[in-house]
């Protein structure tokens, strides 16, 4: 089964994104993968709310194709988020959470704890765009919360540092890789496969920001036997969410 | 034919590539499909870019039909060894380059200022060689840039050269660059760094694939990768064909 643990859903004008669940499982289909796992673009940058019911609605319409997470624009709302969480995980059925840190706000403060520990109750796993760095932080503080570090940990603010993502991911057993990148320097698959096994590395394309062909062919052109393929492409993300393959 | 406009020979100081030996590239363009390949060296970037081109000029006397080469060229002024010297293009034409590569985000130097960059074009411009200006050498954040308005007016300043703007990404970039390439049909863009969803086929709706070219920035980045974007865009096929491989043959003059 393969399955895209990094996927868009809604609108943003900095992306210049607009996609509904109807264009996103189309895209799926002519990937062929069978699931996707979707972040809200409303309740990531603007109003958690008003974004992650806005994903729900889309859910209920591919109950089979779509996953949820439930997305948080900031740490700090306190309450209303972990608040957010529980309704978005008891209500909405949503199996994981994303969160960006950004230079206006990092995850890697206090504020993120509590929100950790809601993820640790529920069994969600964390889909954070995160540096190396503010993921070890987390990690230090709550050992038990699974982190996949998003674009393979070296997104812009990690300056594309890959190399210094798995060396993070190898110090702890939770902390996770997600494959999604506009950087496709050669050998960052493979190296990662090589350095932490295939069961800490997770296949997502980030669509319909970048180009999801570009981010399979990513995983096709690296040196992975099958079952490392069949883990990578789809097998993590479900045993991470506690989702049947 | 496919025609890889952007790749690279040498080594990747930053970390370990899973190819860095010349013939072990030569196989890997083989097996990926890709029949000719527009190398400069590494060594070009970070060593000495005269050292380089020796470098490349070399594999290509050794791999003649896969492999082409652009002289990778720098300014001389401050120079330890090179100080006062001037550049002989004639030469350059005679070792068989193609084309000229500037690194003005490895090399020190500004592009604006530095008054090698107008012999440099006027050079390129009497032999008909495309110059390759690379906003990144390869999409990592982590990588050198130069200032997206440097790209603007050069091209503004130098119309009638035969540009090849590469490493271009973002938004902004690309909507840049579409603008250029409206203005001057000697602007060309190669793929290597356009990763957005379904990025080639908005390129090709917004000036046509005349002025696309196929890069994949390899081996540095994922050869793979960088053909899946190309072989996968909904694209009429004369239009894939000419990014793939037909316009870099026209602006080469590969016959």
């Amino acid at each position: 089964m393969i399955v895209d643990a990094h996927v868009h859903i809604g609108k943003s004008t900095r992306l210049q994104i607009d996609a509904d669940a109807a264009f996103l499982v189309r895209t799926a289909d002519e990937l062929g993968f069978d699931k996707i796992c979707c972040t809200d673009l409303t309740a990531l940058f603007y109003d958690m709310h008003e974004g992650n019911h806005l994903l729900y609605e889309q859910m209920l319409r591919y109950p089979d194709r779509i996953i949820g997470y439930a997305s948080l624009h900031s740490t700090r709302f306190g309450r209303e988020s972990l608040e957010e969480l529980d309704r978005c995980h008891e209500v909405y059925g949503m199996r994981g959470l994303k969160i960006y840190s950004t230079p206006e706000v990092s995850i890697a403060e206090p504020a993120m704890i509590p929100i950790l520990e809601k993820c640790v109750e529920h069994r969600l796993p964390v889909l954070a765009h995160a540096t190396p760095a503010e993921c070890e932080y987390l990690m230090e503080r709550v050992p038990e919360a699974v982190l996949m570090m998003a674009h393979g940990g070296g997104q812009p603010y990690a300056k594309g540092d890959w190399n210094r993502a798995i060396m993070a991911a190898q110090k702890f057993s939770n902390l996770f890789l997600e494959t999604a990148s506009s950087t496709v320097d050669s050998g960052f698959v493979t190296t990662a496969v090589e350095t932490l096994g295939a069961e800490k590395v997770v296949f997502g394309t980030d669509t319909p920001l970048l180009d999801p062909y570009v981010q399979q062919a990513k995983i096709a052109n690296a040196r992975l036997d099958g079952r490392a393929r069949e883990l990578v492409m789809g097998g993590n993300i479900l045993r991470l969410m506690d989702l049947a393959a | 034919m496919i025609i890889d406009i952007h790749t690279y020979i040498g080594k990747w100081p930053h970390w370990p590539l899973p190819v860095s030996s010349t013939s072990g590239w030569v196989e890997t363009l083989a097996r990926e499909g890709v029949d000719t390949a527009v190398i400069c060296s590494t060594r070009s970037l970070f060593v000495s870019w005269e050292d380089g081109n020796r470098e490349a000029e070399d594999a290509v006397s050794k791999h003649p039909k896969r492999l082409l080469a652009f002289a990778c060229l720098g300014p001389t002024e401050f120079s330890h060894k090179l100080a006062g010297a001037s550049l002989d293009f004639d030469s350059y034409d005679a070792r068989g380059f193609r084309g000229i590569r500037l690194y003005p985000q490895y090399h020190s130097y500004h592009p604006l200022y530095e008054p090698f960059v107008e012999r440099v074009c006027q050079a390129a411009e009497v032999r008909s060689w495309p110059v390759f200006l690379p906003l990144r050498a390869v999409m990592n954040w982590g990588a050198p840039t130069i200032e997206l308005n440097w790209m603007v007016d050069l091209v503004e300043r130098f119309p009638r050269t035969q540009w090849i703007l590469a490493g271009i990404n973002y938004f902004q970039e690309l909507r840049v660059a579409i603008q250029l390439m409206r203005r001057h049909p000697s602007v060309h863009l190669e793929t290597s760094c356009v990763q957005g969803f379904n990025g080639i086929e908005k390129l090709v709706q917004e000036c046509g694939s005349r002025q696309v070219l196929f890069g994949s920035g390899a081996p540095l980045q994922c050869l793979g990768a960088g053909l899946q974007k190309v072989l996968h865009a909904n694209l009429a096929d004369p239009d894939r064909e000419a990014i793939l491989g037909g316009n870099a043959r026209q602006l080469l003059h590969l016959g």
